[in-house]
């Protein structure tokens, strides 16, 4: 039975002065403590180790040279960063596009999932669940392919589009710079909605039904149900998962631009990551490319925060 | 009690089983580091009293990298590879680049874990900043005499700069002494084209235009009723220098030199694009895009639906090399469609030009195979390419086995006709199966046209040998203009001096120094600013052009000029003097 009250909610941690009763409560946890140093040391070992290696961007990095003989370089590549015009072009890119699909990655699943959960024939549920969540497990070359085919000019969309008589000629999707922002972030919708939307189905699954029945009771409609019930019932989960989103919005990788892009519209394609690749790793300037992480680092730790401190104000949810 | 006991030794498990699990990981991986130091000990060990352990060859794996994708590889298994493992004892684990090779390369200069053997084309540099390559002088003196035989007078271009003679690379990618054949480059035509118009002569652009621009209105779509292209070209990532900005040069009279145009006088270089000429031939692809003779994906697509389309036979023209289009021709033949493949056309931006693909470099040092100081064993890694370098291994790598793959008959080599009809007809396989193809790039090697000391040549590519090779329609074609090869059509050798600096593509400038950067920005500008001007509507094509100048000169064009020169001029010191 003690057992089983050591297991207690964790209490926060108690501000200096009481230290008293913080080792006392170290003590009756301690099972949990225990089972939680492999975990610990595990994160230490492969998120805070690495860190050793951003000096590498205060360095003019060479590749097997010992720590001591590599030449220190200041602040110089932060410097040649700050001051390259593709780095803002590569910021822009990035930053739009992962604006556009937090926006439409939020959105559009929990409308997916709002609607799935509304469904009665369970079977019909679990299949349309099924079939949409399928794509996530295709990799991105496959996608960027599938992408490149159905765009072409004699492809199905403009097939589609033709015969329909919506378009006389068919357009070179993948050729319009403007539009290049928009395709990759109605690709991911396509491959990601199902997936994303698992975790509020979960979540939906959790409400209590007897508030649904009082709903009814009360003469609630299946929208006011959702408005009132469904949607309030998940709240958590779509803040918590937003403020995540929000500390890796300038991680948006660079797999769908880099297989979806051509020539014309390099100039909208080019995120951070890519530039990196580019102007960092692939001429051999480890330091830049370090540079630039740090960067990334930085403002998502910043975003991560305000992001975390705003909702906090505002709907006492938080993650921290 | 009881049941806290029991929890607590429960809990206790638990956790030291994790524990032990992760500690247990990483105790195997030093274990497995450990060994294969061990290994590489035993193996400088052997190295260094080497006689008796090398005779007795047993056998031994090399990991190897290459920069070009082989797709067809099968791991030694085809005929030459089990000839050369009997030979030698050596078998390659190897890996080809997929994808962007120079990352890869980066990577594995990052990584500290280097392939035995490693073919890293350009990014050498990579690898030498890294100090992860052998220097190969002694091992070539001691070891290696056919390497050394084979090499000649060139060993000093061998050398890898300046300021650091060593040898860190054997060229693998040019033959000593070789003589060009066989025509790869110019402008394709497919031979369908040519024998409906009658032969026409194909000398400037303009010619190249109206042939296509002919044929198209006569048969504007193939029999199965798709539309056929005119002229498609590639721009995917690299392959834009060659189907695309590569040509501006070749059309303008111009050897190929990578981005750069070197004054053959004063050895300054120039970024290529500068050049007022190569201006006229983005105007006549502007043109040609504009009358509707371009692919209108030809900067959309991938490689893999270029070479669909091409193997569809639709596309009548093409400005590329037959390396990156050859796949697609080879379903084409495999089809049987013969005269759906191409021929080759020395087309000049006008008749004022010369096309300079035959112009000797000299023996062209540089891309090559290398030894890294990881090496299991450096000194059986040296013998196995001296093997390759003799006269034995390089007629084995060319021709396959004797008996199997080609016959001695009155002291002259000969390919059997079963034989180099699989060959033709059946390429992929053919070399699937025999591995012909697969070795020359690896090892040091002859050039096309150089005699072994029975008199035969060493490559199979010598004129007679080539005009076997050509198919009916071919050979037909071929009749049709007078010649016997394509080289016939295209200026050679000797109308061009020697280039004192070989070529300029493979100097390896330091890997982040200010030249490489700006190489990038620039690569950057022209890639986007090409195909826009292409594009472009005509009367637009001069404003774009314009800002396209501007644009490389804010970013520093002159300054990349000034730098490379100096690389130039120091190539120039380094291999003449």
């Amino acid at each position: 039975m003690e057992a089983l009250t050591a297991v207690k909610p964790l209490k926060p941690l108690k501000p200096r002065g009481k230290s008293d009763k913080f080792w006392r409560t170290l003590f009756q946890q301690k099972y949990l403590y225990l089972m939680s140093i492999p975990f610990v040391i595990w994160v230490f070992v492969f998120n805070y180790i690495p860190i050793w290696g951003w000096t590498m961007a205060f360095q003019r990095y060479r590749p097997g040279k010992s720590f001591m003989k590599q030449e220190w370089v200041g602040l110089d590549n932060f410097r040649e960063l700050f001051h390259d015009e593709r780095f803002y072009m590569a910021l822009k890119n990035t930053l739009a596009m992962s604006f556009m699909g937090l926006f439409a990655g939020f959105t559009i699943p929990i409308l997916f999932a709002l609607l799935l959960n509304e469904l009665r024939r369970q079977m019909f549920k679990r299949i349309v669940q099924t079939v949409s969540y399928l794509p996530h497990f295709v990799s991105w070359v496959v996608v960027a392919g599938i992408i490149n085919k159905m765009m072409s000019i004699d492809g199905g969309i403009n097939g589609l589009l033709m015969n329909l008589h919506i378009i006389a000629e068919p357009i070179q999707f993948l050729a319009k710079a403007d539009w290049f922002w928009g395709i990759v972030t109605a690709s991911d919708v396509w491959k990601e909605t199902g997936w994303n939307s698992i975790i509020y189905l979960a979540a939906m699954t959790g409400i209590d039904p007897e508030l649904y029945e009082a709903a009814r009771v009360d003469g609630a409609a299946r929208i006011r149900q959702m408005w009132h019930i469904t949607l309030p019932g998940i709240r958590t989960t779509i803040i918590i998962l937003l403020i995540m989103s929000i500390g890796n919005l300038i991680n948006i990788g660079f797999e769908k631009q880099f297989l979806l892009s051509n020539p014309i519209v390099a100039d909208k394609a080019e995120t951070l990551d890519l530039y990196a690749l580019n102007y960092g790793l692939q001429l051999g300037r480890y330091s830049f490319g370090t540079a630039i992480n740090i960067f990334n680092s930085v403002v998502a730790v910043i975003l991560l925060f305000t992001a975390n401190t705003i909702f906090k104000r505002t709907s006492k949810e938080s993650i921290m | 009690m009881k049941g806290k006991t029991g929890k607590m030794i429960l809990t206790l498990i638990l956790v030291l089983s994790l524990t032990i699990t992760m500690i247990g990981c990483s105790g195997n991986n030093n274990e497995e580091a450990n060994n294969s130091n061990v290994n590489s000990s035993k193996g400088a060990d052997k190295g260094s009293n080497d006689k008796q352990a090398s005779e007795k060859l047993e056998p031994i794996t090399f990991s190897f990298f290459a920069e070009d994708p082989n797709p067809n590889w099968v791991d030694m298994r085809d005929d030459i590879g089990k000839a050369i493992t009997e030979k030698t004892g050596v078998s390659l684990d190897a890996e080809f680049a997929v994808g962007d090779p120079s990352q890869k390369v980066s990577l594995i200069a990052v990584s500290g874990e280097y392939p035995d053997l490693i073919s890293a084309k350009n990014d050498i540099n990579k690898m030498v900043d890294a100090d992860a390559l052998l220097d190969l002088t002694d091992l070539i003196e001691k070891h290696a005499p056919n390497i050394k035989k084979l090499y000649g007078k060139y060993m000093k271009r061998l050398r890898y700069s300046e300021t650091d003679h060593s040898i860190y690379a054997l060229p693998t990618y040019a033959g000593v002494d070789g003589i060009g054949f066989s025509a790869t480059g110019g402008f394709e035509l497919q031979h369908r084209v040519v024998k409906e118009l009658g032969y026409p002569k194909i000398r400037t652009v303009k010619d190249f235009e109206n042939a296509i621009k002919t044929y198209l209105d006569k048969h504007p779509t193939n029999e199965k009723g798709e539309k056929n292209i005119g002229l498609s070209l590639l721009a995917e990532d690299w392959r834009i220098l060659i189907s695309v900005t590569n040509p501006a040069f070749l059309t303008t009279g111009a050897p190929d030199d990578g981005e750069y145009y070197i004054n053959p006088e004063t050895y300054e270089a120039m970024y290529h694009f500068r050049r007022p000429e190569e201006k006229e031939y983005f105007r006549w692809l502007n043109h040609m895009n504009d009358i509707g003779l371009l692919d209108r994906e030809s900067f959309i697509q991938k490689f893999d639906q270029y070479k669909a389309k091409i193997a569809s036979g639709s596309v009548l023209g093409l400005i590329d090399q037959d390396w990156e289009y050859g796949d697609g021709e080879r379903s084409l033949k495999a089809e049987g469609k013969f005269d759906h493949a191409y021929g080759h056309y020395p087309v000049t931006l006008n008749e004022q030009f010369k096309d300079h693909s035959f112009q000797s470099t000299g023996f062209m040092a540089g891309y090559g195979i290398s030894i890294s100081k990881t090496c299991k064993d450096p000194v059986r890694a040296i013998k196995f390419l001296d093997y390759l370098a003799s006269e034995e291994g390089q007629v084995l790598t060319y021709w396959g086995v004797e008996g199997m793959h080609y016959v001695v008959e009155n002291g002259v080599r000969k390919i059997p006709q079963e034989i180099n009809d699989q060959k033709i007809n059946d390429s992929i396989n053919f070399s699937k199966k025999t591995g012909i193809g697969f070795y020359n790039n690896i090892g040091p090697h002859y050039g096309d046209g150089v005699k072994d000391s029975t008199g035969n040549y060493i490559t199979t590519n010598f004129p007679e040998q080539i005009e076997a090779s050509y198919n009916d329609v071919e050979k037909e074609v071929l009749t049709g203009y007078g010649i016997k090869n394509w080289k016939e059509l295209f200026p050679g050798e000797s109308e061009f001096p020697v280039k004192p600096w070989g070529v300029a593509w493979n100097i390896s400038a330091p890997a982040d120094s200010k030249v490489s950067v700006l190489a990038e920005k620039m690569k950057d500008i022209t890639w986007k600013r090409i195909p826009e001007a292409i594009l472009a509507k005509p009367e637009k094509f001069d404003v774009i052009w314009d800002v396209y100048m501007k644009d490389i000169e804010k970013a520093g064009v002159k300054e990349m000029e000034k730098e490379y020169t100096k690389l130039i001029q120091a190539r120039v010191k380094l291999w003449n003097e």
